[in-house]
């Protein structure tokens, strides 16, 4: 018999909303969503625990991110209690939790702290910049190294123990004993999920959105991929200037959807958006288009003598790297396909 | 126009003619008070009348309605206008309001009408019969149901082509094409408001299926085809006709539920559901009958004696609301919802689906108060000035709320809520103000 946490509905409210007080538990939430089955029930159950502050249970429970908001649950919830909005917060919620440095946590509840973190991270490029007598080339070529330091360093210092942790809560706490065969077995199901996200596709009227985001997805790994592999914007190579004008101008297109979207709360997961949502599609949105000018305007030959452009991509660019991607929303891409790929080893 | 306004005078008028309209309307005659009462319908007797039994005691409904409305139809004090619509009330001072009254055209003559039913069988016109819930026809000449009371036939001259067949065969000669709206002009020292309430429809609940998928009925459709004046004299699903056994209800549909805009609890749904449940038992007894509820509220006088019967006679009871309802290509609807005492999504098959639809406040009373404002609360029921003190007193000192009207209800508690207003309609007589 778990003991009832009150403090935990207080402290999940920080990251969205929910009206606690509002479920009377009939389960209709459950019963309208699409990707509930018997095997796998919510939202009632996640609302619950949360109730109940049961947050082992919570944290050692894949269902947050089986739930892709399809916002059923929420339009048709009998007492408006947005349990929709209640499966995001508790994956911001988790997000927190799985992030062993806290910061995930403090960016998401305080506004403040993530401002203050955006702009430390661009004084620091502006300081380098000066430090460097605002010297284009020796940016550039900096910049280019940063890209490559950053993935490698966020990536083995952030992201992988936070997998490893997530994979502690869902697989080895509760005591799962899992064969390493399957764990290369079901290898295909993490990337299949990584790259497709097809779980989007049960979702009741979401091919447009799955669509959207499929092409975003792979606009941003095109634009990962050729400015830090293939260099983009120092690269000779037709095929290469080509290929980063698309992905950019695919990027930036998609994510004023996004924003539109937003803005207009047409459906029901953009009725409740938190900063951290529209931080993310607003800076992937400027990364899109200071990446697509800065090729622009080296291409025209201007590029010298503007290079205030260079220095606003490059802040946009690290505070990506260094704030969004380890400790804001770009995780979901991460915990959202391990979900599926811890899901498939748990039924195994 | 003015001319053929016809005036009259009585002590009180009473709105809308059900049971607690009839009940209060009786109250003040028994007492020596001249009593209009006016009802919109061609029958006196409200939804009561049409029902099949009553929970907790499984009495018939019209055995309880009909001896009350032969009793107010032959009562000396009080005149019933039906088919009939009060159009405005004013208070001119204390004691003295001045009521528009309508009487729309029945095209028979009442008095000479012997409910022989040749006009019904002349008649070539079929519609829906909406006494029977639509579940079969009537004619465009007919008499509205088997217990209505007055018995006399009616012509419903919306769907009328004017042939003249039952003119022709009329033996007494009492059906009548020309008769016009008559207009009457009423003074009253007081008035009872006893509007009842609509049910909820459940075409604004598509998923649900309701009007899509034809094995799905409300619960006042199932109500009809287990009254002693039903249709088709067994069960049977409306999409084939055969005779189902394996039924659901739906509890909550359309009440408790903010996303139609009525958040509030029926009252009455969990026990008529349980009461129909007992009685398919007995009209299918190889049947299997399922009540899906969120909460069984068995709250009042033997109410939970009632639940544990039902129980005991098998009804299955499972916790969860529908969530939605899908219709199989033989007609059998497959129901999904969550076992709340399991944790588990669940789908089920059932042949037949009953929604259990929810009480609606019936806001027309309030528009027709002139000067004075008959205040609504805020759910659109007639506000109740002072709930707990005076339960009949409304915004309107001398106007009274009887029933339904005010609030959703069951039947005990309308017949005591018009006994209520009564008496201080009464009192409010006697004290001249």
């Amino acid at each position: 018999m778990a003991a009832v946490n009150t403090a935990f509905s207080r402290e999940l409210s920080k990251f969205g909303a929910f009206d606690f007080n509002a479920c009377y538990n009939c389960g209709n939430c459950t019963a309208v969503c699409s990707l509930s089955n018997e095997t796998d029930s919510f939202p009632r159950e996640m609302i619950r625990f949360s109730v109940l502050g049961l947050e082992d249970d919570i944290k050692g429970s894949l269902k947050p991110w089986l739930c892709y908001y399809c916002g059923e649950c929420t339009t048709h919830c009998p007492q408006q209690a947005e349990p929709g909005e209640l499966m995001m917060s508790l994956r911001r919620w988790l997000t927190s939790v799985y992030d062993w440095t806290g910061l995930s946590g403090l960016l998401y509840r305080s506004l403040t702290a993530t401002v203050a973190a955006m702009t430390a991270v661009a004084l620091g490029v502006l300081a380098y910049a000066f430090h460097e007598d605002l010297h284009l080339e020796k940016i550039m070529h900096t910049g280019h190294l940063f890209e490559m330091v950053a993935i490698a360093a966020v990536f083995s210092v952030i992201l992988l123990p936070n997998l490893v942790r997530m994979w502690y809560f869902i697989i080895l706490k509760p005591g799962l004993r899992i064969p390493v065969k399957k764990y290369i077995t079901s290898l295909a199901d993490l990337f299949i999920h990584m790259f497709t996200q097809k779980r989007t596709l049960g979702c009741d009227d979401s091919q447009v959105r799955w669509f959207e985001h499929l092409v975003l997805v792979f606009g941003y790994l095109g634009l990962l991929f050729t400015t830090v592999f293939l260099d983009w914007f120092s690269s000779d190579s037709a095929f290469v200037i080509t290929l980063g004008y698309v992905v950019s101008i695919i990027i930036f297109t998609v994510t004023i959807i996004f924003v539109g979207e937003r803005i207009a709360r047409k459906r029901e997961m953009n009725s409740k958006s938190q900063p951290s949502d529209w931080m993310f599609v607003v800076w992937l949105f400027l990364m899109g288009i200071s990446a697509f000018a800065v090729r622009l305007f080296s291409d025209l030959g201007i590029l010298e003598s503007n290079t205030w452009l260079y220095l606003t991509h490059l802040i946009i660019l690290a505070q990506w790297a260094l704030v969004i991607v380890p400790f804001g929303k770009w995780t979901h891409f991460l915990y959202r396909s391990f979900a599926m790929y811890f899901d498939k080893l748990k039924k195994s | 126009m003015a001319d053929n306004i016809k005036t009259s005078s009585y002590d009180a008028l009473v709105i809308g003619a059900g049971i607690a309209g009839g009940e209060a309307a009786l109250n003040l005659a028994n007492n020596g008070y001249s009593v209009l009462l006016v009802e919109k319908d061609l029958s006196v007797g409200g939804k009561m009348i049409l029902l099949s039994k009553v929970f907790p005691t499984l009495d018939c409904a019209a055995c309880i309605t009909t001896p009350k409305v032969s009793e107010i139809s032959r009562h000396p004090g009080i005149t019933i206008y039906t088919g009939s619509e009060v159009r405005r009330v004013v208070k001119k001072s204390e004691n003295n309001f001045e009521a528009e009254v309508v009487k729309h055209p029945r095209y028979v003559i009442e008095d000479d009408c012997t409910a022989c039913q040749l006009c019904e069988q002349a008649c070539p016109v079929v519609v829906k019969d909406q006494y029977q819930y639509n579940l079969v026809g009537r004619k465009a000449a007919f008499i509205p149901f088997s217990i209505a009371s007055p018995r006399v036939a009616a012509i419903d001259i919306e769907n009328c082509t004017l042939c003249g067949a039952c003119e022709k065969v009329c033996p007494t000669k009492c059906i009548d094409f020309t008769m016009e709206p008559e207009e009457f002009l009423v003074s009253v020292g007081t008035v009872i408001v006893a509007t009842g309430f609509r049910l909820f429809d459940p075409l604004n609940m598509p998923r649900y299926g309701y009007g899509e998928y034809k094995n799905v009925l409300t619960s006042m459709e199932m109500e009809r085809q287990l009254a002693p004046t039903r249709p088709f004299n067994t069960i049977l699903r409306p999409g084939d006709g055969k005779m189902p056994d394996k039924l659901a209800y739906v509890l909550c549909t359309g009440s408790r539920d903010a996303t139609v805009g009525n958040p509030i609890c029926s009252q009455i749904c969990c026990m008529y559901s349980i009461k129909q449940a007992q009685l398919l038992m007995g009209a299918l007894p190889m049947a299997d009958v399922t009540i899906y509820y969120i909460n069984i509220r068995s709250f009042g006088k033997g109410f939970e004696e009632f639940y544990e019967q039902a129980k005991g006679m098998g009804v299955n009871f499972i916790k969860g609301k529908i969530g939605k309802i899908t219709e199989k290509e033989n007609g059998n609807l497959v129901l999904r919802y969550e076992d709340i005492n399991e944790n588990r999504l669940r789908e089920a098959e059932h042949d037949m689906v009953i929604l259990s639809v929810g009480v609606l406040p019936n806001p027309d009373a309030a528009s027709i108060f002139q000067g004075e404002e008959l205040k609504l609360d805020h759910l659109n029921f007639i506000g109740q000035a002072r709930p707990l003190a005076n339960p009949s007193e409304t915004s309107i000192k001398g106007v009274f709320v009887a029933g339904t009207a005010s609030g959703p209800m069951d039947i005990p508690d309308s017949i005591l809520s018009a006994g209520s207003a009564s008496s201080e309609a009464m009192s409010y007589l006697i004290r001249k103000g």
